[in-house]
């Protein structure tokens, strides 16, 4: 979702490189499946597609067309070769919902260029499919900010993490249970109160695939794919 | 500025937790969260289980599967109103007047449908018919069901799904997420749980200690108080007392012993500090009467011969006689004078030891005034008893001899008139009381810390300022107490405080 600046400042930098150590922590030892990516130059900033197919098995359709509303968490790292810490990252949320009576996948992508997202309506799960394996527009900055030196792009993708609004729910809940119920606002929980107050990490999920692409050579590498 | 620094420190001051406050309140903190603390260990278990059964798998996948379920009804639904309409479809008539009875028939015959249209190959409307009857399942959306006809054309059937199945399956839909999302959080929130638990135990044991520590200070005031007070006592000050405080517990009765020890102990280091005086002018005393005694005999011996050999002179010279006889008269009234002096000098160097005996105050004064005629004789004097007996230990000739210095100085403050000499007995729980007070001139409150002293007397050359010297000390060899002070009304009051003696005391 959130996306930082290249040439970040000290501080960015010290978030950046928390999050990437964070994100190593929880990937553990696993190894990242390859990225299929196109980089591409648009208006003089640099945009990535990749191919996240491998995230999206044709067994999901179960899964994705439960009728509950799915979250796709994809977070993607600039990271220069040999460095641990990216230069720059991009978030999007892709949130699907499927229709029981109208039969079609309504899915809503929210990223920093539409923090309130775009609606998308889909007509089965192979165009949701090819919608989710498919991420375009994935912006990288501006170009000429890229590094100089060879960098990769790594992508994590996380199914149904418990996103912040669910994570908001939920601290709702446990503050006042019976909220909704037939003796809502009766009574409300201290300790549910504090303990909702205390419930801050969102967790993501146990459904997390990582990318690496291959190695990109500078700014000058628009168009290669692997 | 000032006026800040001082309400800062006297703030910082009121924050100040003594050691003792600190084991007060740890004690507190101790008693309270013990069993919270037992408690706590057992929080996270159950939260867990109140999470296990709140979250049994099982409703955890039926609240899933409801959605589902609605897209099972909905399916079942469409496909009703689809064999619905293919089943009108079927009986639909050539004739478009016929059909449009027809479609109107329809509405009425089949459940739920709304609106029936028949379309032309290029969509013109053949026949059409519309309800406008209540739903009698209440709200409803719009479900379409369309059946191609042959040879073209098309019917359209509008039929009508209850529109609280929507909202049902919304509702089912954030139940879902929301048990999804407490389900995928279980752990978060067990231990958010047993964090909010620790949280409310630390904020129960601040309040514990905090309570503590004001309970505490209530008393570890006095005691700093107290031990304050011995501090200074150890250091010498013994004038040093505490406030009791309007509390009647153990710390106020501490409080008021360690008062009345200060007090015993100044008062005995008083007396032993007068005695040491006393004896000290008690030598000089001594030393004087020798040094004068001595050369008086001689001289009194050498004027007696002169005197005698003028007399045994043949040649008489009347003036020399008249001369003689003159300075005879002063010589002797003088080594008079002298003699007297080194008699009460030796008198108070040689104040025996004090014996006493038990006897009782009222009936000893009694004695004292019915036996000193020359008392009498120059004073008028009355006794008062305020309480019944007062037994006490006495040297009787000794504390003859304080009566008589005190009234003999009452009668010489009342001079020239006729002295009047209170006599007062009464008594407290410890002491007996002897006063005597007269109504002469009474004494300047600014000699009241001299009049005992040695040598210090208000009367002129007409005194040896030792007979109150001597009446304290006598006193203090009882045991007891001479204070002076004024009589109301006017003259002056001396008070004896001598220890009852202890069947008296035991029995008080």
């Amino acid at each position: 979702m959130t996306r930082a600046r290249l040439r970040p400042g000290p501080t960015a930098r010290l978030v950046l490189a928390a999050l990437a150590a964070a994100t190593a922590l929880r990937a553990g030892a696993a190894t990242p499946d390859p990225l299929p990516t196109l980089l591409s130059a648009r208006a003089g900033r640099m945009e990535a597609s990749l191919d996240l197919s491998a995230a999206f098995p044709a067994g999901a359709e179960r899964e994705f067309g439960n009728g509950l509303t799915n979250v796709v968490a994809i977070y993607v790292s600039v990271v220069p070769d040999g460095a641990r810490a990216p230069v720059a990252l991009y978030g999007r949320v892709v949130e699907i919902l499927f229709d029981v009576w109208d039969e079609t996948y309504v899915v809503t992508v929210k990223d920093p260029r539409a923090p309130q997202g775009v609606r998308h309506v889909l007509p089965d799960f192979a165009a949701l499919r090819r919608f989710l394996s498919e991420a375009r527009g994935v912006d990288l900055g501006p170009a000429r900010a890229l590094p100089a030196s060879p960098y990769h792009l790594e992508a994590r993708v996380e199914v149904n993490p418990v996103s912040r609004e669910q994570l908001q729910r939920t601290r709702e809940y446990i503050a006042n249970p019976s909220a909704g119920t037939r003796t809502a606002g009766s009574t409300r929980s201290v300790l549910g109160a504090v303990a909702s107050f205390l419930l801050r990490e969102p967790d993501p999920g146990s459904d997390v695939h990582l990318f690496r692409s291959r190695s990109f050579a500078g700014a000058g590498s628009a168009g290669a794919r692997r | 500025m000032t006026g800040a620094r001082s309400f800062y420190r006297r703030a910082l001051g009121a924050l100040r937790v003594s050691r003792f406050e600190a084991k007060i309140a740890v004690a507190l903190v101790v008693a309270a969260t013990l069993p919270l603390l037992g408690a706590l260990l057992l929080a996270g278990r159950l939260a867990e289980e109140n999470l296990a059964l709140g979250l049994d798998p099982r409703v955890v996948e039926r609240l899933e599967a409801v959605p589902g379920l609605y897209g099972d009804l909905f399916q079942a639904r469409k496909q009703l109103y689809a064999e619905q309409a293919r089943a009108l479809a079927r009986g639909l008539p050539s004739d478009r007047r016929k059909a449009e009875a027809y479609l109107r028939s329809a509405l009425e015959k089949t459940p739920r449908l709304r609106r029936a249209a028949l379309y032309a190959a290029d969509g013109a409307v053949l026949a059409e018919a519309e309800t406008q009857a209540e739903n009698p399942e209440g709200e409803w959306r719009e479900a379409p069901a369309r059946v191609a006809l042959p040879g073209g054309g098309q019917l359209e059937c509008t039929f009508a799904i209850e529109a609280r199945y929507f909202a049902e399956l919304g509702e089912a839909r954030d139940l879902a997420e929301l048990v999804q999302g407490v389900d995928a959080l279980r752990a978060e929130i067990r231990r958010s749980y047993v964090r909010a638990f620790a949280l409310l135990l630390v904020a129960w044991a601040a309040g514990a200690a905090a309570i503590g520590i004001l309970l505490a200070r209530r008393t570890t005031r006095r005691v700093t108080r107290l031990v304050e007070a011995v501090r200074r006592l150890a250091a010498g000050d013994l004038a040093v007392q505490v406030d009791p405080g309007r509390q009647n517990d153990e710390v106020a009765g501490l409080a008021r012993a360690f008062n009345a020890m200060v007090r015993e102990v100044r008062d005995s280091r008083d007396r032993i500090v007068y005695l040491e005086k006393i004896s000290g002018w008690q030598d000089v005393a001594r030393r004087l009467a020798h040094e004068i005694k001595n050369p008086l005999t001689p001289m009194k011996l050498a004027f007696q011969q002169l005197e005698a050999r003028f007399k045994a002179s043949p040649v008489q010279d009347p003036a020399f006689g008249r001369l003689l006889g003159e300075a005879g008269e002063i010589v002797r009234e003088e080594i008079g004078t002298l003699q007297r002096l080194v008699d009460e000098f030796s008198g108070f160097a040689k104040l025996p030891e004090v014996r006493p005996e038990p006897a009782e105050l009222g009936a000893f004064v009694d004695e004292f005034v019915r036996t000193s005629k020359q008392i009498r004789a120059a004073a008028d004097v009355d006794v008062v008893k305020a309480s019944g007996s007062c037994p006490v230990a006495l040297d009787r000739q000794l504390m003859r001899r304080v009566l008589t210095n005190l009234c003999q100085n009452a009668i010489d403050a009342a001079r020239p008139g006729r002295a009047r000499i209170h006599l007062g007995i009464a008594r407290t729980r410890q002491r007996a009381v002897l006063t005597l007070s007269d109504e002469g001139p009474g004494i300047d409150r600014g000699l009241w810390e001299r009049i005992f002293d040695p040598y210090f007397t208000t009367k002129g050359t007409g005194g040896t300022g030792l007979g109150l010297a001597i009446a304290k000390k006598i006193v203090l060899q009882h045991g007891g107490e001479i204070q002076v002070g004024d009589r109301p009304g006017g003259g002056a009051s001396f008070s004896i405080a001598l220890p009852l003696a202890p069947e008296a005391q035991s029995a008080a």
